[in-house]
């Protein structure tokens, strides 16, 4: 059961990493790829976006503590866009399917949840949840926010400079709540995060979209 | 020869297209845009399209502007269609005429 119960923590936090960091889609037929590394795992991430609505994408992921393989095809739909004067909100949906190796034992796994984002040129807000199931009859819930200011607007084209704080949620851990401070720079269509969480450990994204 | 320079100016006046020869340009005015992903999936969009001289965004105006190529152009229809596929939504378009 606690094997389980890890192997859903992984694929949750799995569909978490790989998409928290930065909006779940390119765009229109665009590609992006993402590395992510935090104290308990490394993942690798890409995704295609035939159009601006939905994405498809497959990532791999290590989880360290538990010598636990992830690999997992998803998918992610833009179903609400408001496109304000100065400012953009979005609802997506995103759920995914595939399979955990641990130890040569091959396990199905799936997951389903919401992200809804609002910015603008110097606030950031997002809130974002999982529900991931096993194979037997184990289910986890994760839940995560971030808000972020830009210390300066840069022009396009410039480099862009966030400070952000990211507050996640495990209930069914025995440290339910992380808090982790990080910097993300971008320019271009290159980002790269950085942070260190309240449990000392350290976080280090890197995203390229082409 | 004043009154050849003048019959050159009034024909000229008559058919605007000959006496330029860059094209035409539109200044669109969309919500939405604010950050440099949406601006590259603006770029992207126009990118591919025949017509297009090049593309420039405001994000501090909210503004694309849109060059055309010598003798070509795109209708408003085109264009909020485009837009709106990339995820924007268009406030206005307006035209000039590159003089450049």
């Amino acid at each position: 059961m606690r094997s389980l119960i890890a192997i859903m923590a992984g694929i949750a936090i799995l569909s978490i990493n790989h998409t928290a960091y930065a909006r779940p889609m390119s765009y229109p037929d665009g590609w992006a790829a993402m590395i992510m590394n935090d104290g308990d795992s490394n993942s690798i991430n890409l995704q295609y976006s035939p159009s601006a609505l939905y994405s498809v994408g497959v990532t791999g992921e290590y989880q360290r503590a538990d010598k636990i393989k992830l690999h997992v095809m998803q998918i992610n739909v833009l179903a609400k866009r408001w496109n304000n004067p100065n400012s953009q909100g979005n609802f997506y949906i995103e759920s995914g399917v595939g399979i955990t190796d641990k130890n040569d034992h091959i396990h199905p796994a799936a997951f389903t949840g919401i992200t809804t984002d609002w910015e603008d040129r110097r606030l950031l807000i997002s809130y974002r949840n999982r529900l991931a199931v096993g194979q037997d009859t184990g289910e986890d819930f994760i839940q995560w926010g971030r808000v972020g200011i830009a210390p300066y607007i840069g022009d396009y084209g410039d480099l862009h400079t966030w400070m952000m704080i990211e507050v996640r949620h495990s209930p069914e851990n025995q440290n339910p709540v992380t808090v982790t401070p990080l910097i993300r720079l971008f320019k271009d269509t290159n980002m790269i995060e950085a942070g260190i969480s309240s449990h000392g450990k350290v976080m280090f994204n890197m995203m390229k979209q082409f | 020869m004043k009154k050849f320079i003048l019959t050159l100016l009034f024909i000229l006046t008559l058919f605007p297209s000959l006496s330029f020869a860059a094209g035409q340009s539109a200044t669109i005015h969309v919500s939405g845009l604010v950050c440099d992903f949406c601006a590259r999936a603006v770029e992207k969009v126009f990118g591919k399209e025949e017509s297009i001289q090049t593309v420039k965004v405001d994000l501090d105006a909210k503004i694309i502007v849109l060059s055309f190529k010598d003798k070509q152009n795109m209708d408003d229809l085109k264009i909020t269609d485009l837009i709106t596929k990339a995820g924007y939504k268009v406030v206005s378009i307006a035209r000039e005429k590159d003089t450049k």
